[in-house]
């Protein structure tokens, strides 16, 4: 893979930022609203109920302005749209910022003011979850000082939730997107072969850590946190470190899950490896084949046009026909918690009836229980929707890696 | 009623927690000393306000409502976790709202005049939030569930009890620094001509890692010593290889025992030009006269005017560059750019420890020098944790 000063890529083009605006403009129109309106959103260090939460609270104005911090007016008549930012300067496809002053409520109300918002209905996205965005976030990412001074200066406009409105506009990426994506999962599993060549009985989990994430920084990767589990299996969950652990060593006979990510023009990309230091036990690799057929079999009916009912079915029934026990788990990739999300916890029920697209981008890793509901893996990787079916963006093997 | 763990709760994430029962005690009494001053009746840190949250439970996500009158607090924590300081905390999913309400109630809050931390930029944290860190639909749903009770701001009542570290918590700052310059050490390592500059950084951040920081990211500028539109880069710059002649500023930050840290030496790849001499010169004058001054009863506004009072001669500025160091986002925050007139009357105490880095620049502010890191204010004056020789880095 190229080295970072050989990468070529510059950034997003113009007609990429278009075609996103103009997918925004779109959807807030046929839902009848005047503008879409991202307000100042909290950051991720103080509002983070998980990693892909946190990376998620801006992403809205991240997709937007390609600006870390802002709020974006987009009038939905074809009017250019107004970003404030506390960012000293815009950039290539917003050259423009209003700066923040005294507060941000004040400035987004004035900005909403100078876009004749005044009597508007005003689609707020990030106010509260999404299915195709926020979706870990119950009650949205929405700074609250600021945007109760908005909500107080203009008393006659109507605001209204529209997350779904840039949500689903995110949901389906553009061939810039995937091509970022792609070198963004070509990362992650680089990254994930350094662990697999590091990883022995005896190395220190933190250096190790620390090793994975400096390969991925040292091919372009922005840091994204990688999730880090170790232990015995006979001991219960696995802990889970997102930063280098501290007087903590590889033993043998330990179980080692991740989830690898690397992030390439702003987008997370995602790569996941079980690994287990001995020999594998017999008895586990059933579920160690289930899961492998599952994955390939979702790969299959990852179709355009289909609700997730049937997938979603196919896949959690999937391990049943075999004698054992399967779950789907599976979300978007994107700017930060893109969905829609499908873990143990949610089941993924309120997403039943949402469809599959073309160009949609999902992290796939599936869990295959054994009968005995004993063991459990997951392996799984980045994949685009294509008309054949899905497509791993990087050509890896299921499987449980072995090192003896 | 408590909230028990919901079914098929993620996986719990452990961090760093080691802070002792008596740090916790002595936090959690001066921020109750200080809500009762300002007449709360309890405070609450709700979902969004995370830095004070982990200052307050040292849990990785959590909400709390900390009484005035002494009173246990209850807090309220996802994904099971807990630790030695909240050993039985509420336990929620995703759903935050409803237990912070309930849990106003349980405690008689009902018609209480609540204090809230996080709803806006504070003296001395949260200090680059102007409107706060407050998630809005959360805290809206609360207020509507205790529609009886007032809700203002309290951000200073946590805040101004972080200003002031203990003896716990300057022991970690210490190795923190010594994490941020080992940082520093390898940037100077490692920065030649022809080296990528995205690997380079690549580099130094894991070198932090190692030394087992949490992920904070280095800051570097990397341009032309001749070139000042060099913008900073919080991730591996891509597109470049450093050359002769480049001059890297850098920021470079580390956590130890949650506490954060910066050093900052500017490296060069050459020699310094004779016209950068007189502002490296004016900048260590400006630095040891601001430091002789530190100590505790000195307030912000003297330490402005004399850094800024500095400079006037042979067309050289200065202005003082200094911000807090702790859980993050500490403050008084002074730069170039702003400084902060609400702190000018705020005085310097033992147990502050700021990152001091004063400017000299050109008046056309495009050449530029600053160097420092932390300093901490003891009881007879302050003490430089960042103990470097001064000036650029020459490499040749």
């Amino acid at each position: 893979m190229e080295a970072p000063a050989d990468i070529g890529w510059r950034g997003y083009s113009l007609a990429e930022r278009d075609w996103r605006w103009n997918r925004v403009r779109d959807h807030a129109a046929r839902t009848g609203l005047d503008c879409v309106f991202v307000p100042l959103c909290v950051d991720g260090r103080n509002l983070h109920l998980s990693l892909e939460q946190a990376r998620g609270t801006r992403s809205d104005c991240r997709y937007l302005t390609g600006l870390d911090n802002a709020a974006v007016i987009l009038p939905t008549d074809g009017a250019q749209p107004i970003v404030i930012s506390d960012q000293n300067s815009g950039n290539d496809w917003v050259r423009e910022v209003r700066p923040v002053e005294n507060s941000w409520g004040a400035s987004m109300a004035r900005a909403l003011i100078d876009a004749g918002m005044e009597r508007a209905r005003i689609g707020v996205s990030g106010i509260r979850r999404g299915f195709y965005t926020h979706g870990r976030a119950f009650h949205g990412v929405i700074n609250h000082t600021s945007y109760a001074e908005v909500l107080r200066r203009l008393p006659n406009a109507r605001f209204e939730n529209a997350t779904e409105v840039v949500g689903h506009a995110r949901y389906v990426k553009s061939a810039e997107q995937i091509a970022c994506l792609q070198r963004g999962a070509a990362i992650a599993a680089a990254g994930i072969e350094k662990m697999i060549e590091l990883a022995r009985p005896g190395m220190d989990e933190g250096l190790l850590y620390a090793n994975v994430m400096r390969r991925m920084l040292s091919l372009g990767s922005e840091y994204y946190p990688m999730a880090f589990y170790s232990g015995l299996h006979a001991a219960g969950r696995l802990p889970r470190f997102e930063d280098p652990a501290e007087g903590r060593t590889l033993q043998p006979n330990y179980r080692i899950a991740n989830e690898v990510d690397a992030v390439f023009g702003g987008l997370i990309a995602q790569e996941q490896q079980p690994i287990f230091l001995g020999v594998i036990p017999d008895a586990w690799k059933p579920a160690i084949d289930l899961q492998r057929d599952m994955y390939y079999a979702a790969l299959e009916q990852l179709i355009p046009g289909r609700p997730f009912a049937d997938f979603m079915d196919t896949i959690n029934g999937f391990g049943e026909k075999h004698g054992m026990k399967s779950q789907l788990l599976m979300h978007g990739r994107g700017y930060g918690d893109d969905g829609p999300l499908f873990t143990p916890q949610n089941r993924g029920a309120r997403n039943r009836d949402l469809l599959i697209e073309k160009d949609c981008v999902f992290i796939v890793k599936p869990i295959a229980h054994s009968a005995d509901g004993s063991f459990d893996t997951s392996w799984g990787g980045c994949v685009r929707v294509t008309e054949k079916g899905g497509e791993p963006l990087v050509k890896r093997t299921p499987g449980m890696v072995e090192i003896m | 009623m408590p909230w028990r763990t919901p079914p098929g709760a993620g996986a719990t994430v452990h961090i760093w927690n080691g802070y002792s029962p008596a740090e916790r005690d002595r936090r959690w009494n001066a921020v109750r000393e200080n809500a009762r001053r300002a007449g709360f009746d309890c405070v609450l840190v709700p979902l969004g306000d995370g830095i004070d949250a982990r200052y307050m439970t040292q849990l990785r996500c959590s909400a709390m409502v900390l009484p005035s009158d002494g009173r246990a607090p209850i807090v309220i924590a996802d994904r099971r976790s807990s630790n030695a300081w909240i050993p039985d905390p509420w336990q929620t999913g995703r759903e935050w709202a409803e237990p912070m309400g309930e849990a106003l109630l349980d405690l008689g809050m009902e018609r209480a005049r609540v204090g809230v931390s996080g709803l806006s930029g504070g003296t001395v944290t949260h200090c680059h939030s102007i409107d706060g860190v407050v998630n809005h639909t959360a805290l809206a749903q609360v207020m509507a569930k205790v529609p009886n009770a007032s809700f203002d701001d309290a951000t200073d009542v946590i805040g101004l009890v972080r200003y002031v570290k203990s003896e716990e918590e300057i022991s970690f700052i210490r190795e923190s620094t010594q994490v941020a310059s080992a940082g520093l050490d390898e940037l100077i390592r490692l920065a030649r001509p022809g080296v990528d500059a995205g690997v380079l950084y690549a580099d130094v951040l894991a070198h932090i890692l190692e030394l087992r920081s949490e992920y904070t990211p280095p800051i570097l500028t990397i341009g032309s010593i001749h070139d000042h539109t060099a913008e900073g880069c919080c991730n591996p710059p891509i597109g470049r290889r450093l050359q002769q002649g480049d001059l890297i500023i850098n920021e470079i930050s580390a956590i130890r025992g949650a506490q954060t840290t910066q050093v900052s030496q500017p490296i060069l790849l050459g020699s310094v030009p004779e016209t950068w001499q007189d502002i490296i010169a004016l900048q260590r004058e400006v630095y040891e006269a601001g430091w002789s001054m530190i100590k505790p009863g000195t307030t912000f506004g003297a330490l402005c005017d004399l850094v800024n009072g500095l400079g006037g001669e042979h067309g050289i500025e200065t202005a003082l560059q200094l911000a807090g160091c702790g859980y993050g986002d500490d403050g008084p925050l002074y730069s170039a750019e702003t400084r902060s007139d609400r702190t000018r009357d705020l005085a310097m105490a033992a147990g502050n420890v700021f990152t001091f880095q004063p400017i000299a620049m050109a008046r056309d502010r495009k050449t530029q020098f600053s160097w420092g890191g932390p300093v901490l204010v003891t009881d007879i004056g302050c003490e430089p944790l960042f103990k470097r020789e001064h000036g650029m880095v020459e490499i040749n």
